[in-house]
């Protein structure tokens, strides 16, 4: 179990700790002691987005916050999209930014008309996860931008992939969605009705 | 405390109002405020305007027209180099220049940390003075800037801020409030006041607290920085934001379909945020238009006046 005492600082602080902690050991189990209200809440938001299930113990004026994650395993995800729509789950997993083979120019045009149209699936879409070169759609200067910037703001919850963003050296350059691990696509897969390959 | 009493003293202490208003004669009134705080953004060229965009903020949010300031300046002259003190006061006079306010003197004091504000006077119209009160059942209330600048804020302290978020929320909290205020003159308007540090649910319950209505304010029409959604959900919410909820929770209903990161977001203290305005309902939309027209494209109707549930805000 990962341990990390952030008593005394303030906002942001604890939370870039916990951060550090997670992208250096991807630990299972963590534990951050903190000693104000904000920070305790901070601290478990930003668990809870990286798909942690947190718990809060008070300790005389201190909160220890424990977060735990097993894969598979992401009550977050699960309950919330169960209230939500209800249907079928399609995820939408874009490992290229062409669609098809052969001509690149057409296969980037196609590519820009599947996102806009992929709105038309309604609330079952679900997830849309971004690999490989997928993750260049999500960057400053690309097409559907504003699109998925749209859909993000609608309730989409957009993935994409931090291992691909860091190989290209776009990791500062995503514009949109959550930079995200493999831990995290595969429970998504587990989680989701139908899983759509382009 | 009691304050001293004055008959010319038209807005002071007692009201909770965002500046003072003492009347001159008839026709005029003088309107005074000030400022200042620690520096939000790292260039300080920009700090300076932001500061003295910010000062002027409760001038306009009252319908009054800024004439003269003030520098109020606090200054680690022993660590500091002078050379920024003169870009975050070379800021300010250019705020100042647009909005046609001279600077008419100023004081400055060591510190350990640096701060920069104004003192700021005005003229008003004293039968044309805006406050919080004045509400109507039915009005419409209209946001005229994006909220989110406090989470934003929180994420480039955190170093997490893209370049591209950081030049626009600098932008927006270098803008005037002055076109908004001359546009809203031509209409209806019942009250208006400033977003700043209470954030949006903070500056609405100024408004809804000691009144015979409530006010439901529709989260899915307010403006919003698009990043802020991301910052909140991580957890970069400014401690300012949590002390506002516990401070006004108490007045306000929420819909269950109000997602967490969005209350994040309507409590989140703001620095030079937009006007609040509360118009007539037939003239909304047209005022709305007015304020596009002008270039306030964020300008949206966010809310309206009911008569029930009293002193109440309900989210939806």
């Amino acid at each position: 179990m990962k341990e990390i005492d952030a008593r005394g600082l303030a906002c942001p602080a604890p939370v870039l700790q916990t951060k550090a902690a997670i992208e250096e050991a991807n630990p299972n189990v963590i534990k951050v002691i903190v000693d104000n209200e904000a920070s305790k809440q901070n601290v478990c938001r930003f668990l809870k987005s990286r798909n942690y299930e947190t718990s809060v113990q008070e300790e005389g004026s201190d909160f220890h916050v424990t977060g735990k994650r097993e894969a598979g395993f992401a009550p977050e995800v699960s309950t919330h999209e169960k209230s939500t729509t209800g249907g079928k789950k399609i995820m939408v997993m874009l490992a290229t930014d062409r669609m098809g083979f052969g001509d690149d120019e057409l296969g980037l045009k196609l590519m820009i008309s599947y996102i806009k149209t992929l709105k038309e699936m309604g609330p079952e879409l679900w997830r849309l996860v971004f690999v490989n070169n997928g993750v260049k759609l999500t960057i400053k200067g690309s097409e559907v931008l504003p699109v998925l910037k749209g859909y993000e703001k609608d309730g989409l919850h957009i993935m994409v992939c931090g291992t691909c963003l860091t190989h290209f050296d776009l990791l500062d350059k995503k514009q949109v969605g959550e930079t995200t691990n493999m831990l995290d696509i595969v429970t998504a897969m587990q989680l989701a009705d139908k899983v759509i390959n382009i | 405390m009691e304050f001293p009493t004055d008959p010319n003293l038209i807005v002071g202490m007692d009201s909770m109002d965002d500046a003072g208003v003492y009347k001159i004669t008839d026709d005029i009134a003088i309107i005074q405020t000030v400022d200042f705080f620690t520096p939000i953004v790292d260039d300080p060229y920009w700090f300076g305007q932001i500061a003295v965009a910010n000062a002027l903020s409760d001038v306009y949010a009252m319908g009054g027209v800024p004439k003269t300031a003030m520098n109020i300046v606090c200054f680690p002259i022993n660590q500091m180099d002078i050379s920024i003190l003169r870009k975050i006061i070379q800021g300010g006079l250019d705020k100042m220049k647009e909005a046609d306010v001279v600077l008419v003197g100023g004081h400055s004091v060591e510190d350990k940390e640096l701060k920069y504000g104004l003192s700021v006077t005005g003229f008003i119209h004293p039968d044309r003075i805006l406050t919080k009160k004045n509400l109507k059942v039915g009005d419409r209330l209209i946001l005229t800037k994006p909220i989110g600048t406090g989470i934003i804020n929180t994420a480039i302290k955190g170093g997490l801020a893209s370049k591209e978020v950081i030049k626009f929320v600098t932008h927006l909290m270098a803008t005037l409030n002055r076109d908004a205020a001359q546009v809203i003159e031509g209409f209806p308007v019942h009250a208006c006041t400033d977003i700043t540090g209470f954030g949006l649910i903070g500056h609405v319950a100024e408004m809804v607290v000691d009144s015979d209505f409530g006010i439901s304010l529709w989260s899915e029409k307010i403006p919003i920085i698009p990043e802020a959604f991301d910052y909140a959900a991580m957890g970069l919410v400014p401690a300012g934001a949590y002390k506002n909820r516990e401070f006004r929770k108490c007045m306000v209903d929420i819909s269950p379909s109000v997602k967490q990161t969005v209350l994040d977001i309507l409590y989140d203290p703001q620095t030079s945020g937009g006007l609040l305005i509360c118009v007539e309902r037939e003239s909304a939309v047209a005022l709305v238009n007015e304020l596009k027209k002008k270039g306030i494209d964020d300008a949206a109707v966010i809310a309206e006046v009911l008569s029930e549930p009293n002193e109440k805000i309900v989210v939806s």
